[in-house]
């Protein structure tokens, strides 16, 4: 419904009620054409200029047509009537304004929903990357720990009598190169917290494998797991949301780790990437961790199921939710001789539903 | 704990004069290898860095080794391995640990296995040094 504003809407209630008159004067319909009209001004002009025609059209038919043909005294039937169309044009003006206000709250609700999805998946990322500070913290600390070293060396060199330069120069080098290191470990933990709309691009899922595997590398090297990857080459371009698709890589990563920390024997983590038939990817992450009993190869992805102290029991259940919505499938196997297996297909072609 | 501004501090004439005996550095990050190569150099002392325990192992030189230097979390052999190890083959290096993670525990375990030192990222590189000192002069 357009906005219109305040003057516009009573002027259309005014000019209705005026129409109505002149119809209804020569054929003798006051209830039907006034009616009319405040259907069309409360429709149109909302409750205020509804109820204002109401007014209008009230006076305009007390003034002329209620007694226009002049009946026996004590005749009720004129004052009826007129009693009759007032009831009418309010239940009008009431239904019209009812079914407004309707609409506007399911409008509402339609916006709240879309705000609690992109909330939800904003609350999955921050999950996520809260599972990450520690590790994260460690990463950061590193390249500033050397540059407070290469600055002091910087500082040790110009005190010396008389100062080394070149020396002193190369140390200050070191410093910025460390500082820019600290810096592009920052920024990458930015680009996955942006609050942003779900994007439709085209994806290499194995760049984005890398990348995880990159961004999860101390992690993996805290536990002494060994990354393996296993990449098809040429895997065909995905169209997709490339951060919610980081999400769902990141949280398949992160649980392989968890499941191998305190595990003995060999700890290997793989990924693996091919083209399957039917237009679809399919990307497995594969651990030796502590294995799935099959009754909870489901149950994993139910909203709240966490084996974890801290867990939220929201990673599976969000990372199944988004591949779905990209038209694909996630689920989980065991594997035959120890740990699990999580495969996850997606659609090349757009069949994201919206 | 990061050290106060320098100007504060009182920078001794740290050039140590000693044999040219050999530091090692045994850490998986390369910005920290070059910083701790850098810092010992401007102090006059030879190093060799190391980008993890395997390869300082293999290299053969903790023969030579007057003193290592060692992060705790690497892929591969942690830094508590290796010492470990060397303390199986009777190769007694003094040696500093620097981490990023550095709980009381890890610290106990690390001293009562012979560390001279264990550090926390960031740490005061006078600290450093003066275990460096402390273990070359032994």
């Amino acid at each position: 419904m357009k906005v219109l504003s305040k003057l516009q809407r009573y002027g259309l209630a005014a000019i209705s009620c005026g129409i109505a008159l002149a119809v209804a004067w020569p054929i003798d319909a006051p209830a039907s054409c006034f009616l009319l009209a405040v259907m069309v001004s409360s429709l149109f002009g909302g409750l205020g200029a509804g109820l204002f025609s109401v007014a209008v059209s009230a006076i305009a038919y007390e003034h002329f047509f209620l007694w226009r043909i002049p009946s026996p005294a004590h005749e009720p039937a004129p004052l009826l009537r007129y009693t009759v169309f007032l009831a009418a044009t309010l239940l009008t003006t009431g239904l019209m304004e009812m079914k407004r206000r309707a609409e506007e709250s399911r409008n509402r609700a339609e916006e709240d929903l879309r705000q609690a999805h992109s909330d939800l998946a904003r609350v999955s990322r921050m999950t996520t990357m809260g599972e990450l500070t520690a590790s994260l913290a460690h990463e950061v600390n590193q390249p500033i720990a050397a540059a407070v070293t290469d600055a002091n060396t910087c500082l040790r060199w110009l005190m010396r009598d008389p100062p080394v330069v070149d020396e002193a120069r190369e140390a200050a080098s070191r410093t910025i190169k460390d500082a820019t290191r600290a810096a592009e470990i920052i920024n990458r933990i930015r680009v996955l917290f942006k609050k942003g709309v779900p994007q439709r691009d085209l994806v290499d899922v194995n760049e984005v494998i890398r990348e995880m595997v990159v961004f999860l590398r101390s992690e993996a090297a805290q536990y002494s797991i060994s990354v393996r990857m296993d990449l098809a080459a040429d895997l065909p371009h995905v169209t997709g949301d490339r951060v919610q698709l980081q999400q769902v890589l990141m949280n398949l990563m992160i649980n392989s780790i968890d499941a191998m920390r305190d595990v003995d024997g060999t700890r290997d983590l793989t990924i693996k990437s091919e083209p399957q038939e039917n237009e679809q990817i399919m990307v497995s992450v594969s651990d030796t961790g502590v294995g799935l009993p099959p009754q909870q190869a489901e149950q994993i992805f139910d909203a709240f199921f966490t084996t974890k102290p801290q867990g939220t029991g929201m990673g599976l259940r969000i990372s199944r939710s988004i591949v779905e919505s990209h038209g694909g499938r996630l689920w989980a196997v065991g594997n035959p001789s120890r740990g699990t297996s999580f495969h996850l297909t997606l659609p090349i072609k757009d069949q994201a539903d919206e | 704990m990061i050290a106060p501004p320098v100007a504060e501090r009182y920078f001794t004439s740290m050039v140590i004069q000693t044999k040219a005996k050999l530091v090692a550095i045994v850490d998986d990050d390369e910005l920290m290898r070059s910083a701790l190569q850098g810092m010992l150099k401007s102090v006059g002392l030879a190093s060799q860095a190391f980008a993890s325990a395997e390869d300082f192992l293999k290299s053969g030189q903790h023969q030579q080794t007057a003193c290592l230097i060692a992060d705790i979390r690497m892929p591969g052999m942690s830094g508590l391995e290796l010492q470990a190890k060397l303390n199986a083959e009777h190769c007694r290096i003094p040696t500093i640990f620097i981490t990023a993670h550095g709980d009381t525990k890890m610290r106990m375990q690390a001293l009562r296995a012979g560390a001279v030192e264990f550090l926390a990222k960031p740490f005061d590189d006078e600290v450093l040094l003066e275990s460096v000192q402390a273990a070359l002069e032994n």
